[in-house]
């Protein structure tokens, strides 16, 4: 069916023109720094790239910004999921100001969600100076880091899980009572296999976003070498030190799977739309 | 199973089998540790020179292998992630008004004035760097109150190199003429007008110098004497007359180390100024704080006629308040101000 409004739709003259106006605008915007990174890489030979890039410390950032984007897609698709369940399926007090609040991270600066952490779990901070003597100091560690990303990627798995949840048939799920099913049951066999697309778009956008934090990562994660230095932190301090092979071919590898990522997005969201 | 359902699975297992070190992190480790904050140009001193020597000294003495742990930034940022909970044992401070602060956190107890050379391990000059050929001509810090010229300075706000470019400028105009607080005033206003970058740390400051910007970088004279000795250095030095001797202390955070650490923080910190270690800093570009004759191991380094310390301006706590916050903060950026 032809979309009346599509159809209606008055475009602009000059169709030409406007389109190469908007790409002589967008090369240097956005296609020739991402450009650069790569022509910087592969300038002085693919062994200095390789040599940067296997080293000890960038090994080590890669591996632990990998592991930490794992762990926050895993936590928040749980979290995300239960969360968007109950926004859409129960009542309770407060639920709009609440439902506007669990949005919020969106809108925060990250450097913000950075201090706020650090001045709730910090060993001066409102909680953290009761769990400072136990020894248990989560800012500055591994933990630190993956509360601010849970924190900053939260939205992302609610705002693809909830939409589906939202226009999901009350049908199914009667249907599923009626033959029988427990409510458990027929969230595991009714609601889950329907919320797969979401799922999996919302981990994939939580796990580029958690990639590349820097933020509010860098205010809590204390860039230890070898312990706390994500690959964001890695680029930051290397190129800071005047290492820029070092700091580039990392970008290298971090602008390649954030490429990676959206690429797959991009075909999981068309291969669905039509349906 | 699908094939989407193999790559995704694929790729899951690939990603677990690539970040195992951090899931298995921690688990089984007993090696002695040392966890090492330091301001931003020490580290390459440290990590190339410092640690393997000491890791050697260790070993030899008590056949354990010590993990070194480190992280580099401007002075004032390692302060204040100390200072909100860093698990650094060690702490290597631009200047010593850093370590003042963290006592006044209660993160530091001891008084380590009663160290040796007041906790100071090294010292180097604040000079600065102009373009091949000094293009302009430039030879004191007089000269740099002459408009036109771009300074790129590290940022007073983070870091502690650009603390100690203050008072170098300070002394620079104040003594020479006994002109005092006012001639340093005048002097440091025009200066100041110049000044187009701030980099968050010295070595921050380097690099947006090296990226092409400015006329001037005023920094350490380490900065330039590295590259020196390795013939990679492709600007040129300028030593003022009158210049400061920036003095860096390594001091024990005494909130992170446990009583079984002890030990082992005391015996680097002691290293630290051995004759090993001091040789090395000044293989890197340092000038030696336990032995002046060591300097001459370093042919880089220059000549200054009339060098002063912080001392020569009544000690940190008060030079940062009378110059850094009263002159520089209060009136100076006031006054530059467009």
């Amino acid at each position: 069916m032809i979309n009346p409004l599509q159809a209606a739709r008055v475009r602009l003259p000059w169709r030409g023109l406007l389109i190469t106006m908007v790409f002589l605008v967008l090369f240097p915007l956005l296609i020739m720094p991402i450009g650069a990174i790569f022509v910087f890489a592969t300038r002085d030979g693919l062994s200095r790239f390789i040599t940067a890039l296997t080293g000890e410390g960038a090994q080590f950032a890669l591996r632990l910004s990998l592991f930490v984007a794992l762990i926050t897609s895993l936590l928040n698709s749980v979290l995300g999921t239960l969360t968007a369940y109950i926004f859409a399926n129960y009542r309770f007090p407060a639920k709009r100001p609440l439902g506007i609040l669990i949005n919020l991270p969106v809108a925060i600066p990250t450097v913000v969600v950075g201090t706020s952490l650090l001045l709730l779990w910090g060993p001066i901070g409102l909680v953290g100076r009761y769990l400072d003597p136990l020894g248990f100091r989560p800012m500055f560690a591994i933990t630190g880091i993956l509360l601010a990303h849970v924190f900053v990627t939260f939205p992302y798995m609610l705002g693809a899980v909830k939409p589906v949840l939202d226009e999901l048939e009350v049908t199914y799920e009667e249907a599923a009572y009626t033959m029988g099913a427990g409510r458990l049951k027929t969230f595991w066999y009714v609601i889950l296999p329907s919320l797969r697309g979401a799922l999996f778009t919302g981990t994939l956008l939580t796990f580029a976003h958690s990639l590349g934090e820097f933020g509010a990562t860098v205010m809590v994660s204390g860039n230890l070498r070898l312990r706390t230095q994500t690959a964001p932190l890695y680029i930051f301090s290397q190129f800071e030190a005047g290492n820029i092979e070092a700091a580039n071919a990392v970008a290298a590898v971090l602008a390649i799977l954030s490429f990676a990522i959206f690429f797959i997005l991009l075909r999981v969201t068309e291969r669905e739309e039509p349906a | 199973m699908t094939f989407s359902k193999m790559v995704v699975t694929a790729c899951l297992l690939l990603l677990v089998a690539y970040t195992w070190p951090i899931f298995s992190q921690g688990a089984g480790n007993s090696s002695p540790t040392l966890v090492i904050y330091g301001f931003s140009i020490l580290e390459e001193v440290i990590s190339s020179g410092i640690l393997p020597a000491f890791q050697k000294r260790w070993r030899e003495q008590t056949g354990e292998e010590v993990l070194f742990y480190t992280s580099f930034a401007g002075s004032g940022t390692v302060t204040n992630q100390i200072r909100f909970g860093a698990p650094a044992d060690v702490a290597l401070f631009s200047h010593t008004l850093d370590a003042y602060r963290l006592k006044e956190a209660g993160v530091i107890q001891h008084d380590w004035t009663a160290l040796p050379y007041n906790g100071i391990v090294n010292r180097t000059p604040i000079i600065y760097i102009v373009r091949p050929g000094n293009p302009k001509g430039l030879s004191s810090f007089q000269a740099l109150r002459q408009p036109g010229i771009g300074i790129v300075h590290p940022d007073p706000q983070t870091s502690g190199g650009a603390l100690w470019a203050l008072l170098a400028e300070y002394g620079a105009f104040a003594f020479p003429e006994g002109g005092g607080s006012a001639a340093a005033h005048a002097g440091m206003v025009d200066l100041w007008k110049n000044v187009i970058i701030l980099g968050s740390s010295a070595r921050a400051a380097r690099t947006q110098f090296e990226m092409g910007f400015g006329d001037v970088l005023i920094t350490y004279e380490q900065e330039a004497v590295k590259d020196l000795a390795r013939g990679k250095f492709n600007h040129e030095m300028v030593v003022p007359e009158w210049t400061i001797y920036t003095e860096h202390p390594a001091i024990a955070i005494d909130r992170n180390i446990s009583p079984e650490e002890r030990p082992l923080v005391e015996t680097f910190l002691d290293f630290l100024r051995t004759e090993e270690a001091q040789r090395i800093f000044v293989e890197y570009g340092f000038r030696s704080i336990t032995d002046p004759g060591l300097d001459a191991e370093n042919r880089y380094f220059s000549k200054i006629p009339h060098p002063f310390t912080v001392d020569d301006l009544g000690g940190w706590p008060r030079a940062y308040s009378e110059i850094v916050e009263g002159l520089w903060r209060e009136r100076i950026l006031e006054e530059v101000r467009p």
